[in-house]
């Protein structure tokens, strides 16, 4: 070849077959890099540890809202648990977002067609992306939750106020149950946002429709409709979580993994489906 | 090499693509030229299956680009400079793109030395300019070592130096035996760097000619005189199948002669000539011409059947 060209020779790297392992390593090194990935890892931590911590205060007296309002009273009407996952509770909603935007960011951006162009089969990538996103949320919410469990009680117990142990019946699973419910929106959001391909669509549905619709159909319908509403996701979740809503009518808490198992898998299997049909 | 059979896409009523094939070969620089809308970057991303063809395939290497075992060693496309993730920095975004393929640092700060980037390697590609952006991309495209390479509009946003440095790229790229399939609306670039063209319009192919054959295909051939007894010669080179129109008094434009046999004329008759040209029309003039219609058309709302 000629020895003057304005373009350096585009040297002779090898590639290698892109495996489903790989493609992971390219999603991981995507999560890895975005600064927004570790900002909303922060604020999960924070949300679970410190309200959890401030909730476990105030039901224990050592602070009192407003004075000495009704607050402490309240809290200890919720139960210990409810009581030291009440950041839990807030971090779903984060979780909730940050899947969404896991899922649908790249689609905003146009990055998608980068991705789809590098793995033109599209499913290794909605599976690197969903395995990528709990490797670094799972831990995560797992290790607050567990950790604020054990905090909490100490600070309930150093104040007098009732609380319950970790080998207690149903206590292990429903701290275990609370951070499966908070890592599975997170995934439905994750496929949900690959459904919508848009980040405000689909936090939208998930916040929307996932999460403060059932709150509020219970609320507004006829008890008969309780039949049907238990086996939305969040009904089913609060089965196995176990930690608020006296009164409605619940699922068996191994029937609601069940259910909110099913909901995680009819999201993952719609959002798969849609991807290998659609234009990107 | 790419092959495209038959390929048709629409969107709802909408056709962009009907029913085009053509073959894109290696060691050459094939141009993809068309006005906007023409379906140029519809068969670009069925090329790349981003787009299911409605009917029809196109194919990379023999087969599906879904079917591609190392897809980015076998294609590598641009097809918008912005489709990038905003909150990483250029050497993250190759980093993640070149891992799909099991490649690394190495060859990423090589290509990011190659396409420029290696200052701004660790800024943010979300602040870059439309140049750097489609350095970046080009830098996604050729990360992998491709056999095929394709790029939409790749100019675009290009100072002079970075323009000067694409077709440059081009060339090499296509010296090294690949294949180069490059659109463009910008008709003068393509003349310096296609020798092949494949002219599209409205959804169909126009013209599938080398460079020569595209400017030759044209009518617009003709031979200017500048003349101070330019009326006389009008005279004398009248007859069948010869237009002549005179823009001022001393000056002919004429279609369907030659300036051989206009010099000759004059020569003949003692006519004072101040400048006689033959004029071959510009890749410019001529893909206006091929794609008059085509662009008329475009805003109207008539049938296939009306329109043509």
């Amino acid at each position: 070849m000629s020895a003057s060209t304005a373009v350096p020779s585009l040297g002779s790297v090898e590639g290698h077959p892109t495996t489903l392992l790989r493609v992971l390593r390219s999603e991981w090194i995507k999560i890895r890099t975005l600064r927004s990935t570790w900002i909303t890892v922060a604020a999960i931590v924070l949300a679970i540890l410190l309200f959890g911590v401030i909730s476990a205060m105030v039901a224990s007296g050592d602070i009192s809202p407003q004075g000495g309002g009704p607050g402490a009273g309240r809290a200890r009407a919720l139960g210990p648990l409810a009581t030291v996952l009440a950041g839990a509770n807030l971090s779903v909603l984060i979780v909730a977002v940050m899947g969404s935007i896991a899922g649908a960011r790249e689609f905003s951006t146009g990055m998608i067609r980068t991705s789809f162009s590098a793995v033109p089969k599209r499913l290794p990538v909605l599976w690197s992306k969903l395995i990528a996103f709990t490797a670094v949320v799972l831990p995560v919410v797992a290790i607050s939750i567990v950790l604020v469990f054990f905090l909490g009680m100490r600070i309930l117990d150093a104040g007098g106020a009732a609380t319950v142990a970790w080998s207690d019946d149903g206590v292990a699973r429903s701290v275990l149950g609370m951070a499966y419910y908070v890592v599975g929106l997170g995934i439905i959001g994750l496929a949900i946002g690959f459904l919508l391909r848009s980040t405000a669509a689909s936090i939208g549905v998930v916040i929307g429709a996932v999460i403060f619709l059932p709150a509020l159909a219970s609320a507004l319908l006829p008890s008969s409709w309780d039949e049907v509403l238990k086996y939305l996701p969040s009904n089913a979740a609060t089965a196995f979580t176990g930690t608020n809503q006296v009164g409605t009518t619940l699922l068996t808490p191994g029937i609601g993994f069940l259910v909110f198992t099913a909901w995680i898998v009819l999201a993952v299997v719609g959002a798969a489906l849609v991807l290998g049909r659609r234009d990107a | 090499m790419i092959e495209v059979q038959d390929l048709t896409k629409r969107y709802g009523d909408v056709t962009a693509v009907d029913g085009i094939s053509f073959t894109v070969p290696p060691g050459i620089v094939t141009g993809f030229l068309g006005p906007n809308g023409a379906g140029k970057s519809t068969t670009m991303r069925a090329i790349l299956g981003l787009d299911r063809p409605t009917s029809g395939t196109a194919t990379v290497n023999g087969r599906s680009f879904r079917d591609a075992t190392a897809p980015l060693t076998e294609l590598g496309a641009m097809l918008e400079a912005k489709a990038v993730d905003k909150g990483r920095s250029a050497r993250n975004h190759l980093l993640a793109v070149a891992a799909t393929i099991g490649v690394g640092r190495a060859r990423v700060d090589e290509i990011l030395e190659m396409v420029g980037l290696a200052d701004v390697a660790k800024k943010n590609a979300g602040g870059f300019s439309l140049g750097m952006s489609q350095r970046l991309g080009i830098a996604t495209a050729l990360v992998g070592n491709p056999g095929v390479v394709m790029l939409d509009e790749p100019v675009n946003g290009l100072d002079p130096d970075g323009i000067l440095w694409i077709r440059n790229l081009l060339k090499q790229l296509a010296v090294e035996g690949r294949t180069v399939f490059v659109s463009s609306h910008l008709m003068s670039e393509m003349e310096l760097t296609a020798e092949h063209l494949i002219v599209i319009g409205r959804g169909r192919i126009l013209a599938d000619v080398s460079m020569e054959g595209f400017i030759a295909m044209s009518s617009q051939h003709r031979v200017i005189v500048d003349s101070p007894d330019a009326s006389r010669l009008r005279d004398l080179l009248a007859g069948p199948g010869v237009t002549i129109t005179s823009p001022e008094p001393s000056r002919l434009e004429i279609d369907g002669s030659t300036a051989p046999h206009v010099g000759e004329v004059a020569a003949a008759h003692g006519i004072v000539l101040h400048q006689l040209a033959d004029i071959a029309p510009s890749l410019e003039e001529a893909f206006m011409e091929l794609t008059a219609d085509s662009v008329t058309f475009h805003g109207s709302i008539s049938s296939d059947g009306a329109a043509a």
